[in-house]
């Protein structure tokens, strides 16, 4: 366990007015993103890696983090005044901010969306820190055999739980090891998929990839739902009296707040799940478990706090695989290991051991974060809801701007952009198709880890599959695993039954 | 009249020569770029971030570093040949890049595509094991229980350390394991962990000097480790190699001469700039040098000549499926 000063030393770094700066920077960045719907915050943290590689790495993670948190917040700002979130995430707010808003109180909305966000990310984070550190010590001491087992399982739960069907989460998978495979060979050093190209030696560069495939490809997806609608126009927030969130009614939420928390964390420590079905379920569960349950739909508070409040809870709890295990659960959290990646620090269990100190400031930096949302989100109402209005033919073309220059700053060169037109138009089409796209990004990234440690614990076990039983946690993935493959096929026959039947009758 | 006319022609005179020692001594005007073939955050870019604000000192103009990793630091290499860049860009390596990855590989570049300013660092790789093995932290003993224990499994991170335990297994007449890792982060949750029996370490071993938890079986540098004087060389336990890595800063071959000797002044001041030694010397554990562009490049080309000896003992380079 981290001694206690190293603990308020960590504090002490994250307390400095730099610090703060960059994080506020970060929160401020995310909430605007969150609120102006069309950019999300997948296209905002891929956008946002080249403007870190100026930062110190404590900063560059503190800055993405906070950008990733603020964006869950300021979503539910155009939920609530417009009906459309600026996150999908945010879609369940609107079932509940909307009317009311629109009855009157959408300043009343806004606060409770914003207390509901603050409290879950709070809780979340301090869930990660407490969590984390026994995990990681843990994990500290697996093996490569226990590390491909793991990761193979992880891999095979996304692809079956980020929706769609269990096949097209494979395929997308699948896509990702095969792009994750091109390269040297890590054994012979024999080039794999290069096709000559002496840029590609050391596997397709991550950031293009990423900006192709979530940034610019998003761009293309809102154009072409722009050409079809126009965007409405957003509640304005008046000067009525009786429009504000008094005390009492803030604690009648609370308990929706916490149990919401609760579900949004669990959901986020899943990998592949996402804030969407965090948010949709607690609202679900809110609404179930209410007394008045009649009154979900048509702005009751309780409906705002529970979406919101889950939404916040799902990103920190989904970094309790990263630093915990090494792998990504969620399309931000595959971002991170990128930008970890080019600051040079491997994200993961290691980090407690080589970088206790900056994992503990960036908890510390986690912490300081939420309260600058608070702030932010309070002080900035009358602001953000202006945002709301910004027009969609401004936003794209400003972020696909950001996108290129983005790849021209790292230095990629011509090569760069060629591979961010190709991975736009791949990204398109499995955004069009309904490919699971965090199982597609996750797959990519951790194929080098995976293929490294299976095929270690080949040669180590020279190629004898008894080895699992003498390595108890690697045989119980691996078990898991079968079983896992087994449920989802039969899930998705019953399904494809189902269908079928459907039709013919 | 006529003394102005003597003051114009000096005047001009001056200003002529100055122009032409300006031109000469003009480089660097611009701002450089250090090239590193490994990726941010290992000991060749640590040490390469704190030479870059020593040279910019140095140099009057900004350094910036770029990451080119891969292929063990080929991949850099391979842009560098196609550099014109006359100096602005310059790369900062290990010698086992130029030595022996053109014999183990078809690279794009071979060792004459370069100049080699200076040599400022020695490395101070070994083969290393873990606390509590039963063959205890001696070389000998462990051959000795590799011979009765086939399947002793060794982790390797570069083409030239694969050579040469090919080279030792089949002197020894022994059946290893041979897995692949990247980098001391790779390797040291193998040995730590007892998951591998002995491995390759770059200079991660230095790391673990005062616990004791990573003992040095055999140096592979030309002479003892300053970290571990009681580990024997590849020399002294009866192998006759000396993969010896030194830390080499280099140029297109096509670099103008004066631009190639602004540099290896800088450098050699340098190599006694307190922060450099520092970074060097404390943190990742290698001792500074400074040798000078004959030596250096005298130096590599005698080990490429032993590699290529040792490979045609071995019948070739070494193939993983063995």
């Amino acid at each position: 366990m981290p001694e206690l000063s190293a603990i308020t030393s960590a504090f002490g770094d994250a307390l400095t007015l730099h610090s703060i700066g960059i994080i506020f920077g970060g929160v401020l960045l995310g909430y605007l993103v969150g609120v102006i719907p069309g950019l999300n915050r997948s296209v905002a943290i891929a956008i946002a890696i080249p403007l870190t590689f100026y930062m110190s790495a404590y900063a560059a993670i503190a800055f993405l983090i906070g950008l990733s948190k603020g964006t869950a917040a300021g979503s539910a700002v155009s939920a609530i005044l417009l009906n459309t979130p600026g996150e999908p995430s945010s879609a369940a707010t609107c079932l509940d901010g909307y009317p009311m808003a629109k009855s009157g109180q959408p300043r009343k909305a806004l606060k409770i969306g914003l207390l509901a966000s603050v409290i879950g990310d709070l809780l979340s984070t301090l869930l990660l820190i407490v969590v984390v550190i026994p995990f990681a010590s843990i994990a500290l001491k697996f093996g490569p055999y226990e590390l491909a087992a793991i990761l193979i399982f992880a891999l095979v739960f996304i692809a079956g739980m980020a929706g769609g069907s269990f096949l097209k989460g494979m395929a997308a998978g699948g896509m990702g090891v095969i792009l994750g495979t091109v390269g040297l060979d890590p054994e012979t050093g024999a080039m794999r998929f290069t096709f000559g190209y002496a840029e590609l030696m050391e596997g397709v560069p991550i950031l293009p990839l990423v900006i192709g495939t979530l940034a610019l490809s998003e761009m293309f997806v809102q154009l072409d739902e722009y050409r079809r609608t126009k965007g409405g126009n957003s509640v304005r927030l008046g000067n009525n009296p009786d429009d504000d969130l008094s005390f009492s009614e803030f604690k009648k939420t609370l308990p929706t707040i916490f149990k919401s928390t609760g579900v949004g964390a669990f959901v986020g420590a899943l990998p592949g799940l996402g804030p969407s079905v965090g948010s949709f379920m607690s609202y679900g569960l809110a609404k179930r478990g209410a007394k008045d349950p009649d009154s979900f739909g048509k702005g009751n508070p309780n409906g705002i706090a529970a979406a919101e409040a889950a939404d916040n809870a799902v990103i920190p709890a989904s970094y309790i695989p990263l630093f915990g295990l090494g792998i990504p659960g969620s399309v931000s959290a595959a971002l991170l290991v990128g930008a970890f990646m080019i600051h040079g620090i491997q994200v993961g269990p290691l980090m407690l051991r080589d970088h206790p100190q900056m994992l503990f400031t960036l908890f510390a930096g986690m912490v300081i974060a939420s309260l600058v949302m608070l702030a932010i989100g309070w002080y900035g109402l009358r602001l953000f809801a202006k945002v709301t209005d910004v027009p969609q033919h401004i936003v794209i073309p400003v972020v696909i701007f950001l996108c290129l220059a983005g790849i021209q700053v790292q230095g990629y060169g011509t090569f760069g952009l060629l591979v961010v037109f190709g991975f736009a138009i791949f990204g398109y089409f499995l955004k069009k198709f309904d490919y699971s796209f965090v199982t597609f990004l996750v797959a990519f990234i951790v194929t080098p880890m995976l293929e490294m440690n299976l095929r270690q614990s080949v040669i180590l076990s020279g190629g004898d599959i008894g080895i699992l039983l003498q390595r108890p946690i690697a045989l119980f993935f691996v078990i898991a695993t079968g079983l896992m493959v087994l449920h989802l096929m039969w899930s998705s026959y019953r399904l494809y039954r189902q269908r079928r039947r459907l039709l013919s009758s | 009249m006529k003394n102005t006319r003597l003051h114009t022609a000096l005047l001009a005179a001056a200003l002529t020569v100055g122009v032409g020692t300006a031109q000469a001594d003009d480089f660097p005007s611009k701002p450089l770029t250090l090239v590193v073939g490994f990726g941010a955050g290992g000991s060749t870019d640590i040490q390469a971030r704190v030479l870059a604000n020593v040279l910019e000192e140095e140099l009057g103009q900004p350094v910036n570093v770029v990451n080119q990793p891969g292929a063990g630091g080929g991949v850099a290499l391979t842009r560098l040949t196609n550099s014109q860049d006359e100096g602005y860009t310059f790369a900062f390596g290990t010698s086992m890049t130029i030595t022996y990855g053109p014999l183990a590989t078809e690279t794009a570049y071979q060792p004459d595509d370069f100049r080699y300013v200076a040599g400022v660092t020695l490395g101070q790789s070994a083969i290393v094991t873990g606390e509590g093995r039963p063959f205890g932290d001696s070389w000998e003993s462990l051959i000795e229980y590799a011979r009765e224990n086939p399947g002793t499994s060794y982790a390797t991170q570069t083409a030239l350390d694969r050579m040469i335990i090919e080279y030792i297994s089949q002197q020894e007449e022994l059946d290893l394991r041979i897995v692949p890792t990247s980098g001391g982060a790779g390797m040291a949750p193998l040995i730590l962990s007892g998951d591998v029996d002995f491995a390759y370490s770059g200079g991660t071993h230095s790391g673990y000097a005062e616990s004791g938890e990573m003992p040095v079986l055999l140096s592979l540098a030309e002479d003892r480790l300053v970290a571990f004087p009681e580990a024997p060389t590849l020399r002294e336990a009866g192998y006759d190699i000396n993969p010896a890595e030194i830390r080499v800063v280099m140029v297109p071959q096509n670099t103008p001469d004066s631009h190639v000797e602004r540099l290896a002044v800088a450098l050699e001041a340098a190599t006694q700039d307190e922060r450099f030694i520092e970074i060097t010397e404390e943190r990742i554990l290698m001792p500074v040098v400074y040798l000078p562009e004959e030596e250096v490049t005298e130096t590599l080309r005698s080990q490429t000549e032993s590699y290529k000896a040792l490979l045609e003992e071995l019948g070739g380079v070494p193939d993983a499926d063995e």
